[in-house]
């Protein structure tokens, strides 16, 4: 048996129907432009299609937040876990979480958006595996299945031996209602994988497992380090792999440089990183694509800022990823603020995918 | 006008054209793992019966073929030479597009040239076995189809990321009555050592050879057999070049450009070396060589002309080759016969002095040219092939970009039928262009005082 736990932000997606961006802190103006609860609907999709499925067991909140879906779909046997007073504020769904990880859950499963997904990761970190159905107003974490049926799917085939790294992804509510997509890495959950049941199980060999594809990139990286060149490395596992094949230690979300196998400094912001760039010395951009739309710039390392980028040139931008990761993520972005310098970087662009071994990969780029 | 021009039976080549004659000076010898010295013919003795190593290295011009050899390739032999006016219309060139169709042999590619005369010459040396490596495929189902019909046992490693991909090539090589294994494989050292160091390796050509010949080495009925790269498998595939040139004379032709795809290269030398031949005599100075090879592992044009392994564990000699590094695993691409580090030290000596050229590419485009193909001219090309036809296809419009009517001649080396799992990815969008970061890999080199 496999004991998942259930919870659905009952709000989640309302105040994208009309209008507002998200629901955070805007409930009552969403339900006076005529918004109507949705997340539940979208959770039965996902429900319905695990109902014949014998080996699971639910562990879930009561009401709205979970245990009323399950009622309707018939589906048991059914734990409730916690009381929520109200269904719907962020520290019932941490309330929640928290009672998730006592029970031992094998995997959260959740309806809601980006902000479900950090109340979650806030209380389980990298603990226990998490997978978002969709529905809500935004979904730039790579913590979601594409639709709810998709998310049966992987909670059916669910083995926690494969398991990989997603971005949980932090957006700036009120800059993004006025109409400024400000987003940072929040941090990396673990989630199932789909390896193994994807198109291209032939090739499984040599990406069924991440942390191997990882290493595979980071001997590559660290065979091919010049000495005196300043190492930038964005946020993510990719980049802290490459770290810890060096021996060091690296900021999981925040940028470093590296120099001659020696940590120059960590967590750096823009203008430290700028300062470190001063009198000529080279360096070389180490980023791998964040989120589920795949960005090398423009989210969740914006420090690595368009006049860094402009000064350490384009040339000198190493992309690193797993060939799982590569394989979801079918266009890259790149967002550095800067129209004229995004153009530059063409129309594709090389993406170490292992042991001296890279991907051509297409960029997205407006016509 | 001719669509397809044959050649009769008697018309068959009866000498094969050994290249090695009209070098300008020797190859470069292969060389002792060990000692580093020029290995002599007794080292070879273990492994291959003593014809194949007189063959290895003479510089004889012309080398006869044996009768009873000939009995076989008379199968399918003379292949057809195709004028490929579909393809021409299609894309709207002046060039004339020709393609030698190997596809015709029993196993569906030009393999069969050289497994049928090194099947021969170790039955002759009373061997009872042969054991081998095999990529896609192509060369095991071979091998397979000649040990057979001459009463020997054979033993076939296969690389393991193709024995899944291709299943069926594994039953072709259990008709035919071969044991195929997938490599690395707990069978020899070799493969238990590669396991350990990484259980779930795709496996590499180079991993499967150091297990064929540690196999045969450590056998007394058992010799070795190789499908690419040695000197004498290219002398048995120079029957479709010979043929091509017969072919291209009877339309009163000669090609500008001849193409071939390469792995290890023995296609390629098939069908360009009586024209490379041609060029170091001076008869036809200009005529432009071509292979075609995968950017995911393009030795000739982003290794380094350097003496190497051909083999992952270091049980075979140095030869002096393009090479990416013995260690090199390419990665699972289709054209799993083009997946190896090394080439035919005289393909790359070759393509060194600049009597041939090589070309890269991706997987998404070279698939575009495969389909181009058989919607043009019907034949579903291996994806192996597949780069060749890239590369013909290139060249077409190139010409009718220049308004040249170039004769174009390429070696269309095998048929695809048992690769449809590639066209299937090809059609859901899942090909990987996967390429090799030859840039990165160059700098470090230049710049850090050592690398391995």
């Amino acid at each position: 048996m496999k004991k998942i736990g259930f919870l659905i932000n009952p709000i989640a997606g309302m105040g994208g129907a009309v209008g507002l961006k998200g629901t955070d802190g805007k409930l009552g103006e969403a339900t006076t432009r005529g918004a109507v609860p949705q997340a539940k609907n979208r959770a039965k999709i996902t429900l319905n299609a695990l109902k014949n499925n014998k080996n699971l067991i639910f562990l879930t909140p009561s009401g709205e937040m979970g245990e009323n879906a399950l009622k309707e779909t018939a589906l048991e046997p059914v734990q409730v876990i916690s009381y929520p007073e109200n269904d719907s504020t962020a520290r019932d769904t941490k309330i929640a979480a928290q009672r998730f990880l006592e029970e031992g859950v094998d995997l959260i499963l959740f309806c809601g958006g980006d902000g479900t997904a950090r109340d979650i990761f806030d209380v389980v970190g990298r603990n226990v595996p998490i997978l978002g159905i969709p529905a809500g107003v935004k979904m730039y974490s790579g913590v979601f299945a594409v639709n709810p049926f998709i998310a049966a799917e992987i909670v059916a085939q669910f083995e926690i031996q494969l398991l990989r790294d997603s971005e949980v992804m932090d957006v700036d509510e009120d800059a993004y209602r006025a109409g400024e997509l400000k987003t940072r890495l929040y941090g990396i959950a673990r989630v199932p994988s789909l390896a193994g049941k994807t198109q291209l199980s032939k090739q499984i060999y040599e990406d069924s497992n991440e942390e191997r594809a990882k290493k595979e990139v980071a001997r590559f990286i660290h065979e091919i380090m010049i000495p005196d060149v300043l190492y930038i490395l964005g946020a993510g596992t990719t980049t802290e792999s490459i770290a810890r094949e060096i021996g060091l230690n690296k900021t999981l979300l925040g940028i470093d440089a590296i120099k001659n196998g020696k940590l120059v400094a960590g967590d750096l912001d823009e203008k430290t990183l700028w300062s470190l760039l001063e009198q000529g010395q080279e360096a070389k951009i180490l980023v791998s694509p964040i989120g589920a739309q795949g960005f090398i710039l423009g989210r969740g390392n914006q420090q690595i800022s368009a006049r860094i980028v402009k000064r350490v040139g384009i040339r000198n931008i190493i992309v690193v990823a797993t060939p799982h990761k590569l394989r979801e993520t079918p266009l890259l972005y790149v967002d550095s603020g800067d129209p004229v310098l995004d153009k530059n970087f063409g129309y594709s662009i090389q993406v170490i995918s292992g042991y001296r071994m890279a991907q051509r990969k297409k960029i997205f780029q407006l016509l | 006008m001719l669509t397809k021009i044959l050649l009769d039976e008697e018309q068959m080549p009866k000498q094969w054209y050994n290249v090695q004659a009209d070098l300008s000076s020797p190859l470069d010898p292969p060389l002792h793992p060990k000692t580093q010295k020029p290995i002599g013919p007794e080292d070879l003795a273990a492994i291959f019966p003593m014809e194949l190593i007189r063959q290895e290295v003479t510089t004889d011009r012309h080398i006869d073929i044996p009768e009873e050899v000939q009995d076989v390739l008379r199968l399918w032999r003379p292949s057809p030479l195709y004028r490929a006016h579909r393809l021409e219309k299609f894309l709207k060139t002046p060039a004339k597009i020709y393609y030698k169709w190997e596809g015709v042999s029993p196993a569906g590619s030009h393999k069969p040239n050289t497994s049928i005369p090194q099947a021969y010459y170790n039955m002759k040396a009373g061997v009872e076995r042969l054991a081998t490596e095999t990529g896609a495929g192509q060369w095991g189902s071979a091998l397979a189809f000649a040990t057979m019909l001459y009463g020997l046992q054979c033993t076939i490693y296969m690389v393991r990321s193709s024995y899944t991909q291709k299943p069926y090539r594994k039953s072709m090589m259990h008709v035919w009555g071969a044991e195929c294994i997938p490599s690395p494989s707990t069978k020899t050292n070799a493969g238990r050592a590669m396991l350990e160091k990484d259980p779930d390796t795709p496996g590499s050509l180079g991993m499967a050879i150091s297990e064929a010949v540690e196999d045969a080495a450590s056998h007394n009925n058992t010799n070795y057999a190789l499908g690419s790269v040695l000197n004498h498998v290219c002398l048995h595939q120079t029957v479709i070049g010979l043929e091509c040139r017969e072919q291209l004379a009877m339309v009163d032709d000669y090609p500008d450009v001849v193409i071939g795809c390469v792995g290890g290269g023995s296609n390629f030398a098939g069908i360009s070396f009586p024209f490379a031949g041609d060029k170091l005599t001076g008869k036809h100075k200009d005529v432009d060589i071509v292979g075609a090879e995968p950017a995911s592992c393009p030795t000739l044009t982003k290794g380094l002309y350097t003496y190497d392994l051909a083999d992952e564990a270091g049980y075979t000699p140095l030869l002096k080759m393009f090479t990416l590094g013995h260690d090199f695993v390419p990665p699972s691409m289709h054209a799993g016969g083009l997946r190896y580090h090394g080439d035919s030290p005289i393909v790359s000596r070759l393509v060194h002095d600049g009597v041939m050229r090589a070309v890269a590419f991706h997987q998404s485009e070279v698939f575009d040219a495969a389909q181009t193909f058989a919607r043009t001219e019907g034949i579903i090309v291996a994806p192996e092939t597949a780069h060749a036809v890239k590369a013909a296809i290139d060249e077409a419009l190139r010409c009718k970009k220049t308004n040249e009517s170039k004769t174009i001649l390429f070696n269309c080396s095998g048929h695809g039928n048992f690769d449809m799992s590639a066209y299937d990815a090809y059609y859901a969008g899942s090909l990987v262009d996967y390429e090799y970061p030859d840039e990165l890999i160059k700098e470090a080199i230049a710049r850090i005082p050592k690398i391995s």
